[in-house]
């Protein structure tokens, strides 16, 4: 199977957001390879990545922060390749929320509506409408250094949505938050993002952040798009090896294809589904994720494999456990609930059959 | 719009073949993005402002270059000046003198800082407050005043005389003094920075091994002082090298190079020579400068964010022994000012002691009057007020406008510029450029305009970095904030920027006024009848033998920058209050 550069926005609805090539140069290294990518009206779109791989590049190229080396943009309809920020139609939040200190959170939110002509009266009822809308009604005489780093996140967030821009744009933005808040926040920004329907870009380089919040992930590695699909899709049918790896856990093993139905690792041939996307004899790298490693329960007998148990580590509801298999060079991680340990009173020693379910084995060109 | 919210179907990912283009050719064309309306305003800004310090700056000192390799009819010669100054005995006489007072007063002063800061920062004495004030007094007096004060002290009718045991004030001992008098605060005050930043963790791990307070001492402190000590040690040299008031009051026969220079072009008119010595004065001042930018660079990487600020601990001895220190340091201090307000008061020395103010008659003497306090007046404001615009402005723009990147490198460099300059090779510079006929600029000549520019451009260094730092220390993100906003860029200036800086905006405000009060170095080329300033007509007076006056038009300019610093502490902590509810978390 090759990787996929799937670029298309759902089918229906006319793009709101396209990007051509887009090529990104600092001196001589390329921080964006041909990037291609479109976005529907309302979606909700993460850039997933590791640090460096462009994403953040990429979004202030969108935001015309930057200007990208070659390649179009273009946002509802009109070319935007060249124009410069103030000329855009997006709203912004960064990391550091980039409040201005001096101004009450009032005049922070109505910063962008003094000079559309509105009057001062239309500003504080804006002003009130979106306290409202993210629950802080009634901060309106506070400065920002009186309020929690969450609460100047919405803030930060009220202020980019106060001129209704057709586009939000979310630089890392809940990366400076403790976990807690930023758990909580996350629903908060996505519930107010389905609720005014407005088109927003996330980068995040936190999997979880993107498999929650997001309508589509596009994972990104050095400076190119790795895959683009939804929550389920990234994490169910990685393109390739790196998401695979990147989003979620996943144990990899040299391996060649058989035929059709099997392949053969180490000493053993193993049945697996994703053969067919092979041609025989092609060398790969075979994977499964952890909990896709079953202990019980499964009738596959043919990708029945025996193992030791040798380490195990607790991670709360799971213990992640390093088992030796027989034929394999590299250990096998499998996540085994706490019932399954109870149940099968597994030990660290201990031999034990399980199985790679042949639906569940993922195959990647090397 | 709301339909497309719908939850998605996961699609199957289809492929896409992408057209292949060669990476080269998208290279060879990089876009440019439009420039908005508010950019190319704000760049034309920049572009006038690099213009201005090109015009006030950089081609003065290419006129003074260019000057020094000619003869008097302006056709090139060479090194032939520098040849006919080498060969006078005078220049061995002034460069040893000159090399002798500034390593002299480099010792003095370095140790007096260091104890002066260490004291201050590291120990439990009380009355530190009071010291920290009184030891950056001298800052507030032009330098020729603690020279005027030793005349009267240790001078042939002096009360102090019999102290010097037959030696002469007027001298090298005089000029050592006097120097690490006026130099002293501004050593100091590196010396504090460097002695105030330091991690506590290193003091407890130390104590943690048991190291006694000696071995700490050698180990630690000085080891995290050690660049802010050379630091200072340089800028002590440079400053007392390039330095003219002192020797020229005080210095009696003894003849250095900055009071070479006066001569050669105030007494002999002799142009050409003196813009040779100005580039030998350039020698040390440059090497001092570039020495501490890289100090700098290097001071940076030792404090970390995270280090843990030290709580001195009480100790007997050291804090008395340190507190004594501080208590003659501080009594002499006070003595010389003392002694020069003294000395303004009494209506005759040595003869009639009795006080008044009839020194303080300025119009009845030759030297330009109160007229000249009142122009010194006028110059510090002017110089306040437009330099803190437009370096705050220009500081501005370079951090904060998008693109531009080579002119901002420029501007940069020019503005560190003047800290390598000393004040009399400016001056003379200006001379050469400005009052060229061809120049066409040649109508600020003998302005007031010019006496602002000069001082502007001579403090320029210092206001620009305190600008720098204090525009980096707020959310870069601001602009593409108010940008996304639609919000013009100088709006955003005007209601954050500068309302978030305006503590560094009162420092560089008061910075500039004090220094434009007191400076000599520079305006004693560039003053005219019209123009005389109070600082030049101390050392006028004090020329003229009129050292009374003298004394109390020093004392009058020390008085103007105390009120003027007094104002900058009101309007700092008026400004604090105002702003607590912002600055401050609740």
């Amino acid at each position: 199977m090759t990787p996929t550069l799937p670029t298309d926005a759902h089918p229906g609805s006319a793009p709101y957001l396209t990007l051509r090539h887009i090529d990104q140069f600092f001196g001589q290294f390329q921080a964006l390879k041909d990037i291609s990518l479109s976005i529907s009206e309302g979606e909700f779109i993460c850039f997933l990545g590791p640090s460096g791989c462009g994403k953040t590049t990429l979004l202030r190229i969108i935001a015309g922060l930057d200007c990208q080396s070659s390649g179009e943009l273009h946002q509802a309809g009109r070319d935007i390749s060249l124009l410069p920020v103030s000329e855009r139609d997006f709203g912004i939040v960064f990391q550091s929320y980039a409040l201005f200190p001096n101004l009450s959170v009032a005049d922070n939110i109505a910063y962008g509506l003094h000079n559309r002509g509105a009057t001062a009266q239309q500003r504080q009822q804006r002003v009130a409408e979106l306290l409202a809308t993210i629950g802080l009604s009634g901060s309106e005489h506070k400065y920002p250094a009186q309020l929690s780093g969450g609460q100047q996140q919405r803030i930060a967030l009220a202020r980019a949505l106060a001129t209704s821009p057709g586009l939000l744009l979310l630089d890392e933005p809940l990366s400076a938050l403790d976990a807690r808040v930023r758990a909580h926040l996350r629903n908060e920004i996505k519930s107010l993002q389905a609720k005014l329907g407005v088109t927003t870009i996330m980068v995040t380089h936190d999997q979880e952040e993107a498999l929650t919040m997001a309508d589509r992930i596009v994972v990104m590695n050095a400076g190119v798009i790795e895959q683009v699909g939804t929550p389920q899709e990234i994490y169910s049918q990685p393109a390739s090896a790196f998401v695979a790896d990147f989003v979620g856990q996943m144990n990899f093993v040299s391996g060649e294809v058989l035929d059709q139905h099997t392949l053969k690792i180490g000493g053993r041939t193993l049945h697996c589904h994703k053969c067919r996307d092979f041609s025989p004899h092609a060398q790969v790298r075979f994977g499964i994720r952890p909990e896709d490693v079953r202990l019980r329960g499964h009738q596959d007998e043919a990708n029945r494999v025996r193992g030791t148990v040798t380490q195990m580590e607790f991670l709360g509801s799971f213990m992640r456990s390093r088992l030796q298999v027989d034929g394999l060079d590299a250990p096998l991680l499998a996540d085994i609930s706490m019932n399954e340990l109870r149940d099968l009173n597994i030990r660290p020693g201990q031999q034990l059959d399980v199985t790679l379910p042949a639906e569940r084995l993922h195959l990647f060109s090397h | 719009m709301n339909d497309s919210l719908t939850l998605r179907q996961p699609k199957p990912t289809t492929a896409k073949p992408t057209t292949a283009r060669p990476a080269a050719a998208a290279r060879q064309r990089p876009l440019r993005q439009h420039l908005s309306r508010d950019e190319i305003i704000l760049r034309g800004a920049m572009l006038i402002g690099a213009l201005a310090l090109l015009i006030a700056l950089v081609m003065p000192l290419y006129s003074l270059l260019s000057k020094s390799v000619q003869n008097k009819d302006g056709a090139f010669v060479g090194l032939t000046n520098f040849a006919r100054y080498a060969n006078s005995p005078s220049l061995y006489n002034s460069l040893s003198h000159s090399l002798t007072m500034a390593l002299v007063c480099t010792l003095i002063v370095t140790s007096l800082a260091f104890m002066a800061a260490y004291a201050l920062s590291r120990s439990c004495m009380p009355l530190k407050r009071s010291f920290r004030v009184i030891l950056a007094l001298p800052i507030l007096a032009p330098s020729l005043l603690p020279a005027i004060s030793l005349v009267y002290l240790f001078g042939n009718q002096g009360v102090l005389k019999s102290w010097l045991l037959g030696d002469s004030i007027y001298g090298p001992i005089g000029i050592v003094i006097a120097s690490c008098f006026w130099v002293l605060p501004h050593a100091m005050m590196i010396m504090l920075t460097a002695l105030s930043h330091t991690d506590a963790r290193l003091y407890e791990s130390a104590r943690v091994l048991g190291s006694s307070p000696w071995r700490i001492f050698f180990t630690v402190t000085l080891p995290s002082a050690k660049y802010g000590i050379i630091s200072t040690a340089f800028v002590v040299f440079t400053l007392v090298i390039t330095d003219f008031g002192v020797p020229k009051v005080i210095g009696g026969q003894y003849d250095m190079l900055a009071t070479d220079i006066y001569k050669q072009v105030i007494g002999q008119q002799n142009f050409e020579m003196g813009a040779a010595v100005s580039v030998i004065l350039l020698f040390p001042a440059v090497l001092a400068f570039v020495v501490d930018r890289w100090l700098q660079r290097k001071q940076a990487a030792l404090i970390t964010a995270r280090s843990v600020p030290l709580q001195p601990q009480p100790r007997r001895w050291t804090d008395r022994t340190l507190l004594l220190g501080m208590l003659l340091l501080s009594i002499t201090i006070v003595g010389v000012i003392g002694m020069a307000i003294y000395a303004s008061l009494v209506k005759y020395w040595p003869y009639n002691l009795s006080l008044g103010f009839s020194n303080y008659q300025f119009d009845l003497m030759d030297g330009g009057g109160w007229g000249a306090y009142w122009n010194s007046l006028r110059m510090a404001l002017y110089t306040a007020l437009f330099g803190t615009g437009f370096i705050f402005f220009q500081a501005y723009l370079q951090e904060k406008l998008r693109g531009f990147g080579w002119l901002k490198h420029l501007f940069q460099m020019m503005a560190l510029l003047p800290l390598a300059v000393p004040g009399m090779v400016l001056g003379l510079a200006y001379i050469f450029f400005f009052n060229h006929p061809a120049n066409p600029l040649n109508g600020l000549y003998g302005t007031l305009a010019i006496l602002v520019i000069c001082t502007i451009a001579h403090f320029y260094t210092v206001c620009h970095l305190t600008a720098v730092t204090a525009l980096k220390q707020i959310d870069p993100e601001f602009e593409a904030v108010s940008a996304s906003l639609k919000v013009p860029q100088y709006l955003t200036f005007w209601r954050v920027t500068l309302p978030v800086c305006l503590p560094a905006v009162l420092d560089i405000a008061a910075y500039l006024f004090v220094n434009a009060m007191t400076t000599v170095s520079a305006v004693v080329f560039l003053y005219s009848y019209k123009t005389m300033l109070a600082s030049v007509s101390v050392l006028n007076m004090d020329d003229a033998g009129d050292i009374a006056p003298a004394a109390a038009m020093a004392v009058l300019i020390m008085l103007t920058c105390m009120a003027a610093r007094l104002l900058h502490w009101l309007l700092s902590k008026g400004l604090l209050q105002r702003s607590q509810r912002w600055r401050s978390p609740a």
